[in-house]
């Protein structure tokens, strides 16, 4: 039955192939931004980036070799398992930054929001692929798929981890506005909730209660002196100017001015060193990344791997251009890592997965 | 399946939306980053290279403590520390060995602190010499040039008005250590920094986090070398960044009178020891001094290591608050509480009598009164007033150490008073229970005899001692003691009141009352009294004296003179009171370490403190007592005269402090004529 020539003659290298492009572009700028801090610690960060790449590279290609038809069944068993471990980090977690988000298994520490994450996509491609696929969805039909979906990102939210919660959310439309969320229930969502948010945030929350809901946010954007981050990140691109300073000649970073420089603030980095002709060319990367995936998404068989695909793209896009905007100064910070880019293993290996799911299910289309 | 794939088709038009959204979110991500790297390109990178931005922090002004009367016990003084900003640093060895000139230190101890924060931002200062002089100062601001990278830092530090007089009470401020940062923050919620200054004792610890303010912090624009070029406010290229100043800390008002402060202070020249005034109607407590004590300024300027060493190896603890944190054989002081607690059990009436011939035969043993001709025959008041010490062994022999335990602990002794000062000792009160769980030993006959005098394991602290004779004088009130009144911000709006706490109130019979009142009022003011030499004018005093053995002597050398002792051998005195006997108002302990006796020690430290409280808030009611005193009534007169024509006891509001601001005694606040007793320099 399986043949391994025939597989790898049919194999879609597309995905692994971007992303590791991408990766390469990141383990470099981590390697410069990183290198001069003269902090023990945070020398070897490549290293252990490296390692982690591969560990979730290996994991990816084994994901892309299983059939679509098992995360069907998958769905609701990495839906349970996915919030009986959310429920484990809140008794059990290790916090970090203030909020409980790790579950520890001997030296690897492990974050169960980007189980969920993967969970949350198997499970609404399978609901929303067998309740009447043909027809549109009204208030009445997305009922259940925001049960589904509000209780996964309430606990992430009170780890508390607020920006990953409302990624889990961001996810969720972004599936449901693929499977025919009708454009009337849009218009109403929208004027409710922009109104709702409106008259809460000025007339029902007291000056102490806004603050604290800024400070909930980031619980170290009051302590650091609210913008100081951001204004030192917009320095850092603007000052890459059109060809940026060159690899390893970041000032901002190498002067500590920009902390974090290695996760959330990787992006500012990269733009210092290689100015606006080295974003235009990782973008574009990123574009043609998510382009693929959008075409993948129309040309499958099943509706169910349509909306998985659809998903995953909504994983990337959604981490990847938060970030960015955040970076540049287009929104205010929340912690949402750059894919492939910023530091930081459970991530990496979220998107490893990702890679191999789209591939296995590009792979099976083949077949027909 | 059937059709699957034209569903699949028929979500073309949605995918292509996405599409779009993809592209839109990208191309408004790059006219933004072409805003800022073209368009703002040029600036931004100078910016980077010439222009940074330093965070200096702002100290918010430590909040002050006032007396009752609103005097200012504290001051903030600023001081300067030199500071090395490591990314403006140029030349390291060059300037480094030149501000090692300056500043009088090594090079190599310079390099070596900059050495120790070498992983954190460059940005950040680092202190390299504290509290540094003007001629530094001067030095250091005038020479940017060779110092690039050095600059001064302005902190508060703390002075005191009456240095060491408070410095127990009132504690001190002192740089936290870096160790303690990350539980501090945990206890506090408060983000302390490397450089805060934190109160360590006395008021400052437990008031911190009103006191402290919370400090704010200014962006400053500075240059390539560090020289500040302007603040920072939230304009266009600085969206977002945000100044915060610096939040004032809370005032707070004590419950403390300085002028009986000083007068207690001055009192005790020349003595170790402590001393505490309460008011009986509400647990204020008035006075309370600790001596030798340290004068707490020290330790906010950086406190040298000299000093330090000098107070923690020093035999006699001058860091010790002795009114709450020492505790003390109470001696014949306990011997009111044997009183009252026999007479309530009816272990003894005001019919007893019993013979003193200078010693009490127990078993085999001979308990000796302190006089060793003997007393004669001693009734329920000779025998406190003269503090007769076979009476209490023969009320020893018939009472339950549990019952002795039992009337101690309803006047709060061997208990923690629950002041809000931290390091309070409870001091100690045994029962059978107790002594069965310590020691695994029954209860010995014989040592109740030695609880009944005050002595063996009983231990109580200054304070107890007050609030004792002040629930005896105000007849079964047992107040909290507290020495802050309230916290006020400096618009004066008062955001906090503390009021008067009642921690039990019980009955005690009229008779036992009039017989025990009568006896302390006896002490004082009647022949034959232990403390008659404390009479005085115009105070009115009940009290008891005591003495505590430091060391059991064998039977030879107990009736030596006390005064011939080596002086850590000598007894303590004691000397517990209220005042006016009549009509009180105040409760005062006093104990003078190794002063031999209470009458002659520490009474006059007692009468000291009663005699300026009196003359300050109550020079109406004075004028009573002098005319009582005139008459020469005795305890029944006086309650008589008191019944028969009152005076109201009002405590004057509008009065005038006697110590000038810089601790100057300007009035004599003693009626006595030739003013033995008075203390401080009089003109």
């Amino acid at each position: 039955m399986f043949n391994f020539r025939e597989e790898l003659k049919r194999y879609d290298y597309s995905f692994f192939g971007i992303c590791t492009a991408i990766f390469v572009i990141g383990i470099l700028n981590l390697y410069s931004a990183t290198h001069s801090q003269g902090i023990g610690h945070e020398e070897g960060l490549y290293k252990t980036q490296l390692l982690w790449f591969v560990l979730s590279w290996i994991v990816g290609i084994v994901v892309s070799f299983i059939q679509p038809k098992n995360y069907f069944r998958l769905a609701y068993p990495s839906y349970l398992v996915s919030v009986i471990l959310l429920i484990v980090v809140l008794v059990v977690g290790h916090s970090a930054l203030g909020g409980q988000r790790w579950i520890g298994f001997g030296p690897v520490r492990f974050q169960p929001s980007e189980v969920t994450k993967i969970a949350m996509v198997f499970v609404l491609a399978r609901w929303y692929s067998k309740a009447s696929p043909d027809q549109e969805i009204g208030f009445r039909e997305l009922i259940i798929p925001f049960i589904i979906t509000i209780i996964p990102a309430m606990m992430i939210i009170i780890q508390p981890d607020l920006g990953t919660g409302m990624l889990v959310v961001i996810i969720f439309f972004i599936i449901t506005f693929y499977r025919k969320l009708k454009w009337k229930t849009i218009m109403i969502l929208a004027v409710f909730g922009l109104i709702g948010a409106t008259v809460v945030y000025n007339f029902g929350l007291r000056e102490y209660q806004k603050k604290r809901i800024t400070t909930f946010i980031d619980p170290e954007f009051d302590a650091k002196g609210s913008g100081y981050n951001a204004i030192q990140s917009k320095i850092a691109i603007g000052s890459g100017q059109f060809f940026g300073k060159g690899f390893r000649r970041s000032s901002q970073g190498a002067l500590n001015y920009l902390p974090e420089n290695h996760t959330d603030f990787i992006f500012a980095i990269f733009n210092e060193e290689h100015g606006f002709v080295g974003s235009m060319f990782l973008i574009a990367l990123y574009f043609a990344l998510f382009y693929r995936l959008i075409w993948l998404a129309s040309n499958v068989n099943k509706i169910f791997d349509s909306v998985v695909v659809i998903g995953v793209l909504a994983i990337f896009f959604a981490h990847t251009i938060i970030n960015m905007s955040m970076v540049s100064g287009l929104m205010p910070i929340v912690g949402v890592p750059l894919p492939l880019m910023s530091y930081g293993g459970s991530n990496l290996l979220t998107f490893g997965i990702c890679c191999g799911i789209v591939t296995s299910i590009s792979n099976a289309r083949s077949l027909f | 399946m059937f059709g699957e794939d034209d569903l699949v088709k028929s979500h073309q038009d949605r995918a292509e939306v996405i599409l779009n959204i993809i592209v839109i979110s990208f191309a408004i991500l790059l006219a933004r980053l072409w805003y800022l790297q073209i368009y703002h390109g040029k600036m931004l990178f100078n910016y980077s290279l010439e222009n940074r931005l330093r965070k200096d922090v702002v100290r918010a002004p430590r909040g002050m403590i006032f007396s009752r009367n609103n005097i200012l016990l504290t001051h903030n003084v600023p001081r300067f520390d030199a500071i090395i900003t490591p990314q403006y640093l140029e030349g390291d060895d060059e300037t480094i060995s030149y501000l090692g000139k300056v500043l009088e230190m090594t090079p190599d101890s310079i390099s070596k602190t900059l050495k120790r924060y070498q992983g954190q931002a460059k940005y950040l200062p680092i202190v390299i010499k504290k509290n540094i002089s003007r001629r530094e100062v001067a030095i250091i601001e005038t020479e940017t040039a060779r110092l690039p990278g050095v600059s001064v830092e302005t902190f508060i530090s703390r002075e005191y008005t009456d240095k060491d007089t408070g410095g127990h009470l009132l504690g001190y401020i002192s740089e936290i250590s870096q160790e303690k940062i990350p539980r501090l923050r945990e206890r506090d919620k408060y983000d302390y920094k490397q450089g805060d200054f934190i109160g360590q004792a006395g008021i400052e610890q437990q008031y911190d986090l009103e006191i402290r303010g919370e400090d704010g912090y200014q962006f400053m624009e500075v240059d390539a070398k560090g020289r500040a070029r302007r603040h920072v406010t939230s304009d266009d290229l600085y969206s977002g960044v945000d100044n915060r100043a610096a939040k004032p800390g809370k005032n707070v008002r004590l419950t403390i009178d300085r002028d009986v402060q000083l007068a207690a202070y001055h009192a005790l020249d020349g003595k170790d020891g402590a001393a505490v005034a309460l008011d009986i109607d509400s647990g204020e407590v008035i006075a309370m001094v600790s001596r030798p004590g340290f004068d707490p300024a020290n330790f906010s300027t950086g406190l040298s290591s000299n000093y330090w060493g000098q107070l923690v190896m020093d035999e006699k603890r001058p860091l010790r608050d002795r009114v709450i944190q020492e505790h003390y054989s109470p001696g014949s002081t306990f011997k009111t509480l044997t009183h009252i607690a026999a007479l309530e059990e009816r272990v003894i009436d005001e019919n007893t009598r019993v013979v003193c011939n200078g010693g009490y035969r127990m078993g085999g043993r001979v308990f000796h009164c302190w006089k060793k001709e003997g007393h004669g025959v001693v009734d329920v008041v000779k025998a406190l007033r003269e503090s007769c010490d076979v009476f209490y062994y023969s009320i020893g022999n018939k009472i339950d150490i549990d019952v002795i335990y039992k009337y101690a602990t309803l006047f709060g002794l061997g208990q923690r008073s629950g002041i809000v000062l931290p390091r309070e000792t409870p001091g100690l009160i045994p029962n059978k229970d107790w002594k069965k769980k310590r020691t695994g030993i029954e209860w010995q006959k014989g040592e109740t005899l030695s609880c009944v005098i005050g002595q063996s394991f009983i231990n109580v602290t200054p304070l107890q001692l007050a609030m004792f004779y002040g629930t005896l004088a105000n007849e079964g009130k047992l107040w909290r003691p507290h020495v802050v009144k309230e916290v006020f911000s400096n618009s004066g709006q008062v955001l906090k009141r503390i009021e008067p706490e009642l921690i039990n109130q019980f009955k005690i019979s009229r008779k036992t009352l009039d017989l025990v009142k009568q006896s302390l009022f006896e002490v004082v003011n009647q022949p034959g009294g232990t403390a008659t030499s404390q009479k005085g004018s115009g105070i009115q005093m009940a009290g008891k004296t005591g003495t505590a053995q430091v060391v059991s002597f064998s039977a030879d050398k107990i009736f030596n003179k006390c005064e011939n002792q080596e002086y850590k051998y000598r007894h303590h005195g004691l000397f517990a009171a209220y005042a006016p006997a009549g009509n009180p108002k105040i409760a005062v302990a006093v104990v003078v370490e190794h002063g031999c006796h209470g009458g002659s020690a520490a009474g006059p430290v007692a009468k000291a403190i009663v005699s300026a409280y009196m003359n300050k808030y109550f020079p109406n009611y004075q004028k009573k007592i002098l005319a009582q005193e005139q008459a020469k009534m005795n305890y029944a007169q006086i309650m008589e005269d008191n019944r028969a024509n009152p005076v109201p006891m009002i405590m004057e509001t509008n009065v005038k402090e006697y110590y000038d601001e810089t601790g100057k005694l300007t009035r004599n606040y003693s009626l006595e004529k030739n003013g033995s007793a008075q203390s401080g320099p009089v003109e």
